[in-house]
Parts: C-alpha cells; structure tokens; sequence
C-alpha cells in the first residue's frame, strides 16, 4: 500500500480535466525496447488518438501510464501530479482509469455488478479498515446510482441482469466502457475498445464516446485499429511504430500522411486504394 | 575432504536422478502449460511395475525395465499428452486439480493393490566397488550418473540442434503459428508427454533400489524435481539438471554435517526437506517476469456457478440444518464421524472461499488445520477456557495464512499453487513434530469443553457444539461473499488486473482472504482434536489426521463437489468423511483417493465445474462456439476499416 497521500476524491460530474503528459517515456524488457523515448500529451476534454501496427508499444504505452510495467526512463503526469513509482491502484484513485485489449471483464457476474463494481472499488480503495470490507448504505446507493448512469448512457439498462460471460463481444465492450464510466474517473486510457465490433456497432460507439467527452468533460487516449472510430472522434493522432513515435497531427493529416501508410497500413492499404 | 567425498558421490548420483525427473517435468510444462505434480507418481508407478514383473512375475531385469518404461513412460505419455490438451483452455485451478488428482489417483492405486508399507526391493544395476582416488564407488552410481548426463545431454543437442526440438520451443509461445509453418503442434507435444514421462519412469526406477518401494516416499523423493525445477525458473533445461545435481550433492552433505554434530530434532530431517526449501526460496527471488505462466493465455471465459432463488436457499438451509440437529439421535455409534464431517465443513468452506470465491489454488491447507488443532490443545492445557483457546487457534493461523500471502502477492497461478505445496511439506516436515506443535510423539491431549452445566464432553454434546460453530462459520462466509470484500474477491478471481485499475489494491485482498481463510481452517482443526481427544499428526482423514495429503484430498473433492459456497462445502465434507465410513475395514481408506483423484480429473476436464452444472452450461458454450472468435479476425484486417472511413 502506498504511503502517499490519497489523491483527492473524484466523485460526481468532473469538474476539471488533467492532461495526461508523457515525457521521453522508455520501457525495455530484456535486450527488447518497447518504446523508446516517447513523448506525448493528450488534453483534458478532448479524445486523443494513438495509432500504430501490432508491436508498436501502444498497449505497453498505456502500460507504463496505469504502473502495469515499470518504465526504464521517462516521466507521466495527470495534471499537476507525477504518476511514477505509484501503483496501479494508486492512479486509479487518482483519476485515471483504463480498459483492456483483451477485456478484463467479471465474466461470473452481472452486467450491473461488472459496472457497480467500477465504482465500488474506487470507493473501497479510499477508505480504511472496515470501510474496505463492508460498503455502507449510502455508498451502495452511489454505486447502484453511477452504475446505472453509466449502463444508461452506453444503452445497455436491458442488459444489467445478464452474466457477462454470456454477452457477445460488442456487448462485452460496452459493459467495460460503462464500468470506466461509473469509476468517475477524470481521464480514460482506451485500449482497443472497438476490436470486435461491426461497423453499425463502432458508429454506435463512436456516438458514445463523443457524448461522454462532452458530458463529463474528461479527457480520452484511445489506442485504435479502427480508422473509422479514430477519424469519427479524436481531435488530434500520435503514430507510433518499433516503439518511435514517428508523426502526430490532426485527424486529417495523419491519415493522409505518407510516412503513416507505409508504416502502418503497409502494402495492403495500396491495394485499397 | 576425504571424509566428505562418499556423501557428494552419493549426492552426485541421487542428484543425477533428481535433475533427469526435473526436466522431465519442464520439458512438459514447456510445452503443454500443464504443471504435472502426478510426475512423481509416474515414477513410483514405473518402480512398482519393475518390482512386479522382476520379483513376483520372474521377468530378467532388463526386460522388466523396458516394459516399465514402455507402460509408465510411453503409454502414459501418450494418455497424458491427450489429457493435456483436453485441459489446455480449463482454469489455473482446474489445471493444478487435475494433475493432483492423478498423484491422488496413481497413489491410491498403487497403495490398494501393494499396500502401504514399504517393499525391500533388489538392485538391478551393479554393486561392484570401483577404487577411484580417494573413494570408492559403486558401479551402479557411476553408471546412473552416466546414463543421465547421456540422456539429458541429449535431449539439450536435440533441442538446440534438431527441427523438432526447436519446434518445441516454440509450441506454446505459439501453437497457431507452428501449425501454420508446417510442423504439427500435435506431434510436439506428444513427443515433449513421451520424453518427460519415460524421464519420469526411468527416475522412479533407479530410485527406488536405492531408497525402498513405497508409494509415498517415492511419489515426494521425485517432488525433489520441483526444487531442481524451480532453480531453472521452470524453464531451462540445463539449469534443471545442475539445479537437481546441487540438491541431491546439498542434500547429503547436510546429512554429513547434521550427523557429524549429532544435532537433534527438527534440524535432522533438514536433508529431506531441503529441495522443499530451495523451491521455496527460488520462487520467492526468482524475477516474476522470468516465471512465465505458460500456456494461460488461452483460458476460457469462467461461467458464473449455478444460483438458487432466496426462496430456495432458506427453504435448503433450514431443511440441512433440521437433518443435522436430527443426526445424533440416529447415527449411534457412528456420531463421532459426523463431528469430524462438522469439523470438515468448516474446513471445506474455508477452502472454497480461498479457491472458489477469489481464485488462488491452495495446496497447504490441512497446515492450517494442524496449527489450530496444536495450538487449541496446547492453550487448553496452559488454563485458557475452551472458546478462547478455539479462538486462539485460529487468530495463531491467521499469521501462517498472511505468510502465504507473501508468494501469493509475487506469484499467481500455477506458482502459488507450487509454492503452498512446498509450504506445506515444510510445515509438516520441519514444524510438526516441534514443541510449538505436536511434540516429537506428534500428537498432543486435545481435551473437549466443559462448558457450564451442558454436558458438553460427551459425544452427542461435543457434536452441537461443534454444529454450532460450523454453522457459524458458514455464515460468515455467505456474509463475506455478499459483503464489498466478497464482489471484490470474486471480481478479483475474474479479472486482477481490473480490480487494480479501479481502484482497489488486489495486495491487500489476497492477504485478508488468506488470513481469513486460514482462520476458519485453525477454527477447524481446533475442533478435530477434541473428537478423539488427542490432536494427532497422523495420516487419514478418519482419524481426524493433519498430513499433507489430506490437503491434496481436500481439493480434488472441492472440485468434485461443486461451486455454490455453502452446498459445495457439505457435499464435500459428506463425500470425503461420511460415505466412506458406512464401508467396512479398509475399503474406504483404499477406495478414497482412487475415486476422488478420478473424478477430480473428470471434473477438471469439463471445466471445473460440477456435473450438474457442466450439463447445463454445454447449451452456453456451443452458442459461444458458434459466435466465433471476431476479435481476432476484426484485428487481421485493418485495412477493411481504413476503407470505411473514406
């Protein structure tokens, strides 16, 4: 457990919403570099995009910005607070909230005990001794009551008595949306929300997203495949590759950028073309 | 010097033996992710079927060598290899349960057809001495540690050299992809099952001559391999090898050393334990990111266990509880089984808050158990009344159940699961007979209650008190599921990292589910010794004993019994303690483990859950099936997306 001071409490409507700022960041695993010296800033309130092929560094990225992996150099901030050295659990608190690739998803449970718990751990986190154990009938009501804004505004309420490891993959990747959702968090790493989803499906997501930005006012890194999406939602691209971050710019440039289809979308893109 | 050289030639070959059954071990864990603790069961299976077929069949020993190796290395191997793949997508949990249950099995056999006491059986290799400089050696010894250093040396060329073996490398880092270049994943993996069984088999073979033929000294001497295994991170081969050849040489030099000082008491049986400790030790330095779990990427979405309605459950509980207020008064003689069976309860849902509820494989459990059981007659005998000594019992397991938690916190999977092995061993070898437990006679005056004016020390007495209790702690336990700490523990069990990425330090909740789960085992034990009066180390689940078997037992029936935490706990407690006291003489104790091991395996196989519920969810995997893998797919084809965004 860190002996740090908690981070403030999150609760409610954000008020303010940190950049996310990562400074030369480095991660090595053995004699492999993941990434290498990268550094990028995605604002509060805005979804920022980061881009790249299989093997880039974009989940390791987001790795060494929730503390999975412990970064050979280079710093992370949320707002004003250095994130490095802090747990997992930590950053959580302190505002910053992520999704999987591969969806780490309560598969034995509800989908409204997936997204309550969203919260239910935030608030368990911050309190001591029994606080930790047993939740009081006011924290039950905060819980139920985020959970259910959350299920609400991804459309899923018809969902909430279903077992997750029942649901289908799109459905899956809204219940992990929702319970980031109902976290409170004040900015939201994405990793790879729209694998799996058709096209109707990704629309509909790409919906959700932009209306969660405006809402609540918090700020997105969203790793995506799905040009579609990333097009459809962020304001401004990072485009890793090897670990390098190898261009940035708006939507537009970044799609049109030579350096960007002959590294990550390869020959195969030509023949789309 | 000259004084030391017959213990390291000594060393030298039984560590020779030790390193070829360790990288028998890794070469299958490498390749098929499955941790096989019935390794050496194998061995003690091979050794027996020598001792058969040489000493009662008549067989010259080459013959009834190979003949062995054929049926305990080859056809195991390929059955095993087929079980392996079965097990392959199935849960950390059901995967160690599996291969437990075959130790169970394989050992359970074993002792009903040749009995449990040990066999003298013969050489078969040479006894001649040889003078070398400075000792004499066997000609057996030079021509084990010969024939290892052959085999394991070539299975080393073999893999750094032949197309096969590099493939072998590769098969669980990628199965798709070795298929796709065109040698089958299939035919790896059978020749790693083959190669690692027959390793296994010719162990067990060598060894036994020069130990004796006894299932379960033979089946622990090969878990010396685990010791050797860890020292390889459970993945280099060479450094198995040397890991094996440093305990077996460590080993007999202890022996040296402990016998030279004429030290006393638990210190003797440290040469015994010492690969326990090295096992111990390695996982706990040993970088986490070099003990890769292998082969848990592929793990199938959990389905959640069956629930009953509100309704239900009052209607089931009140009805169990009727039936076990009614039972004294109808069981006669057989009443103090039932109170074992309370005591078992306990010890169940306690297990199964630990392996159901939060996931982590606890493979020590009975230790638990055996701390309470000390420590209660231990204050009951230094004045403290009874409630408080019970109490006491399990608050002095409480800290046992926190150290678990250390490895618990570095390693999970397959690694916790070696390790709480290990610790149990440890704690029964190194602790047991100590005057903080047992004492040297290993068992101890466990006196029941005298409370008020109940008649409280008579069977049917001690057995309300002891339902009394076992009720209590069952709802603690539904209280704890439906608590904030029980959704996070289950939330934990499917997902850590997530619980960790919300907020929640997953820490902190491995080391209050084991210490509360070490607190209602030491509740149980406590109240096992007073059945018979004595709290006593023995081995047996009859005999209210506390060996470490009995902790493998527990866990293959948990896993027979179901998931639901209060039903799962007296379905097992009935399983294991009940029903076989209604069969006479010694057919339970033989029938026991060969029919839990079994059906442990069955259940492992259909995914961990009961029958019951396997039937019911069959209809949710083949929907599952049907739906396919589109994540995979969607993520092959960018380009596709790139086209609908113009």
């Amino acid at each position: 457990m860190s002996l740090t001071a908690e981070p403030l409490a999150a609760a409610g409507p954000v008020v303010d919403a940190p950049d996310l700022v990562v400074e030369h960041l480095t991660v090595r695993f053995g004699g492999l570099v993941a990434v290498d010296d990268v550094s990028l800033q995605a604002r509060g309130g805005v979804i920022t995009g980061l881009i790249g092929p299989n093997g880039a560094g974009k989940t390791t990225t987001f790795n060494a910005c929730t503390g999975l992996n412990s970064p050979t150099a280079g710093t992370v901030h949320l707002g004003p607070r250095k994130l490095d050295g802090h747990s997992s659990a930590w950053r959580a608190r302190l505002g910053l909230g992520r999704t999987f690739q591969r969806m780490e998803l309560f598969d034995t449970m509800t989908v409204a005990e997936n997204i309550g718990l969203g919260r239910e751990a935030l608030v368990a986190g911050r309190r001591r001794w029994t606080g930790r154990l047993f939740a009081t009938p006011a924290e039950g009501t905060l819980c139920h009551d985020a959970a259910a804004r959350a299920m609400e505004h991804c459309g899923i309420p018809h969902l909430a008595g279903s077992t997750v490891g029942d649901l289908s993959t799109g459905q899956r990747r809204l219940v992990e949306l929702a319970r980031a959702m109902a976290g409170g968090f004040r900015f939201l790493l994405l990793d790879e929300p729209s694998s799996g989803l058709d096209v109707s499906e990704t629309e509909l997501f790409a919906g959700i997203l932009n209306g969660l930005v405006e809402r609540e006012g918090i700020g997105i890194l969203l790793v995506e495949h799905d040009m579609a999406l990333v097009r459809a939602v962020c304001s401004y691209i990072y485009v890793l590759d090897f670990g390098r971050l190898i261009y940035e710019g708006s939507a537009a440039d970044v799609l049109s950028a030579e350096i960007v289809k002959a590294a990550y979308l390869g020959s195969e893109a030509a023949e789309v073309h | 010097m000259k004084t030391y050289l017959p213990f390291i030639v000594a060393g030298l070959t039984n560590g020779s033996i030790y390193g070829m059954a360790a990288v028998g071990l890794v070469l299958t864990y490498k390749t098929s992710g499955i941790f096989n603790f019935a390794h050496g069961a194998q061995a003690a299976l091979a050794a027996y079927l020598m001792f058969e077929f040489r000493e009662r069949v008549g067989m010259p020993w080459p013959l009834a060598g190979l003949l062995s190796l054929l049926l305990a290395g080859v056809v195991a191997g390929l059955i095993l290899e087929r079980g392996a793949y079965l097990l392959a997508s199935a849960s950390v949990a059901a995967r160690v349960t599996a291969t437990v249950g075959l130790l169970v099995f394989i050992q359970g056999v074993l002792i009903a057809i040749f009995g449990s006491a040990s066999l003298p059986i013969k050489a078969f290799l040479p006894q001649k001495l040889v003078k070398l400089p400075g000792v004499n050696v066997r000609g057996e010894q030079i021509i084990i540690v010969a024939l290892v250093l052959v085999a394991v040396g070539g299975l080393y060329l073999f893999f750094t050299r032949a197309k096969l073996g590099l493939a072998t490398q590769a098969v669980v880092d990628d199965p798709a992809l070795l298929g796709l270049a065109g040698t089958s994943p299939t035919a790896v993996r059978r020749f790693a099952w083959l190669v690692g069984s027959c390793f296994a088999a010719a162990s067990g073979m060598l060894l036994a001559p020069t130990l004796a033929l006894d299932a379960r000294l033979l089946t622990l001497l090969v878990f010396f391999a685990f010791g050797a295994a860890a020292v390889g991170a459970f993945s280099s081969l060479p450094l198995t090898y040397l890991g094996g050849i440093g305990i077996g040489i460590g080993a007999a030099l202890v022996t040296k050393v402990v016998g030279e000082h004429g030290w006393q008491g638990p210190v003797q049986s440290l040469p015994v334990n010492l690969p326990f400790i090295v096992l111990f030790v390695a996982l706990l330095v040993t970088p986490t990111r070099k003990l890769v779990e292998r082969g848990s990427q592929v793990v199938r979405r959990p389905l959640a266990p069956l629930t009953f309605s509100r309704r239900t459950n009052l209607v089931g509980g009140a009805a169990g509880l009727a039936v076990a207020v009614v039972v004294p008064h109808v069981v006669g003689a057989k009443l103090p089984i039932y109170i074992t069976a309370l005591a078992y309860v306990i010890l169940f849902a306690s297990l199964g808050l630990l392996v159901r509820t939060s996931g982590q494989v606890s493979l020590c459990h009975i230790a638990f158990a055996a701390v309470g059981a000390s420590t209660a007659a231990r204050a009951v005998g230094a004045g403290f009344p009874w409630p408080l000594a019970v109490l006491v019992a399990g608050l002095m397991a409480v800290p046992i159940g926190a150290l678990l938690a250390i490895p618990a916190i570095r390693l999970s999977g397959v690694y916790l699961a070696i390790a709480t092995f290990g610790f149990g061993l440890v704690m029964q070898r190194l602790f047991y007979a100590s005057m903080f437990m047992f004492g040297g006679t290993f068992a101890i005056r466990s006196p029941r209650p005298k409370l008020g004016g109940l008649h409280t020390n008579t069977d049917v007495g001690y057995y309300y008190v002891v339902l009394g209790v076992a009720v209590a702690c069952l709802a603690l336990v539904v209280l704890v599921r439906r608590s904030r700490m029980g959704r996070l523990l289950r939330a934990f069990a499917d997902a850590p990292t997530a619980v960790d990425a919300h907020g929640t330090n997953t820490n902190e909740l491995k080391v209050l589910v084991f210490s509360l789960s070490a607190f209602m085992a030491g509740i149980a034990g406590a109240l096992i010794g007073p059945i018979t009066g004595t709290a006593a180390a023995a081995s047996g689940v009859d005999v209210g004993g506390f060996d470490f078997s009995v902790s493998l037992l527990l866990i293959t029936v948990l896993f027979v019994a179901g998931r639901q935490p209060v039903l799962s706990a007296v379905v097992g407690s009935v399983l294991l303690v009940v029903i076989p006291s209604y069969a006479t003489g010694e057919t339970a104790q033989k029938w026991n483990p060969i029919i839990f091991g079994s059906l442990a395996i069955l259940a492992a196989i259909v995914g961990g859950r009961s029958l019951v519920e396997w039937l019911r969810s069959s209809r949710r995997l083949r929907e599952r099936a049907a739906e396919g893998s589109p994540v995979r797919a969607r993520a092959a084809v960018p380009e596709l997306s790139l086209e609908g965004a113009r």
